[in-house]
């Protein structure tokens, strides 16, 4: 399978980037043409959500921010993995905590929540050279 | 007459009652100003809010987030938030967040305007 590959390294601009290059797949109708809208839709919400969570609370120390995004088409669903070197975080721990913490009508604490039901599959782990790697699918 | 608040522009439609165009995008980058504005309009009488949609690529968690707030503000006051002319990105986020049993949904602004009316 294809796989399209997409670096960031400025965290100040990786959210606009990140919508400028999907909206370039959606007017090119290549690479997610085999999606209905609403998935398309859904698969950038989860990306944003993930990417969001990078901006506004990874820690990369005094490391220059590399996110690799990877986006794999996969019959009627597309796959994608985000390798970031930041410090991570438990992400399992993390979203148990959003999902007992939430209160009705929340002001934060939805963004993990609302990735893990946009995705079908979600799988958080750690490369061999210490790189987080998020895998989903929707 | 329109009028800016802090990138969001607003159009009065009663007395308490206001227009709030979203523009393209609702996210953690914008959603602090967008809280702000909604306040300062809670501050001045306005109860009841029309969020226009019709640009609105981004509807993001905190996005959704400051919307709540402005709810849980209105809400005891007898105050309500409505979403208009929804598009398709954040049509997706009402279905995942099941948020279309809180907030009436219209076809357009103006279908809005005149159910508020």
């Amino acid at each position: 399978m294809e796989v399209t590959r997409q670096n960031f390294n400025h965290l100040d601009a990786v959210i606009d980037e990140l919508h400028a290059l999907f909206e370039s797949w959606e007017q090119e109708d290549a690479l997610l043409s085999h999606l209905d809208p609403n998935t398309i839709q859904l698969f950038r919400l989860a990306v944003h959500e993930w990417v969001a969570n990078l901006v506004q609370h990874a820690d990369f120390t005094d490391r220059e921010p590399e996110l690799v995004l990877d986006v794999i088409p996969n019959g009627q669903r597309v796959r994608c993995v985000i390798e970031d070197n930041s410090e991570g975080f438990a992400f399992p721990e993390q979203l148990d905590v959003q999902r007992s913490a939430l209160t009705p009508f929340p002001e934060r604490g939805m963004g993990l929540l609302m990735l893990n039901a946009a995705t079908e599959y979600f799988e958080y782990s750690e490369t061999d050279d210490g790189r987080r790697r998020p895998e989903f699918t929707v | 007459m329109q009028a800016t608040t802090m990138n969001f522009l607003i159009e009065p439609i009663t007395h308490d009652t206001i227009v709030i165009r979203v523009g393209k995008a609702l996210d953690f980058r914008n959603a602090a100003d967008f809280k702000a504005a909604a306040q300062e309009q809670v501050r001045n009488g306005i109860r009841s809010f029309v969020l226009d949609f019709t640009d609105t690529g981004i509807l993001d968690s905190t996005g959704l987030g400051s919307i709540f707030s402005l709810y849980r503000q209105v809400s005891p006051m007898s105050g309500q938030v409505v979403f208009a002319s929804v598009s398709r990105p954040v049509q997706v986020v009402v279905q995942l967040t099941r948020t279309y049993k809180v907030f009436r949904q219209f076809p357009s602004v103006e279908a809005a305007r005149e159910a508020l009316r």
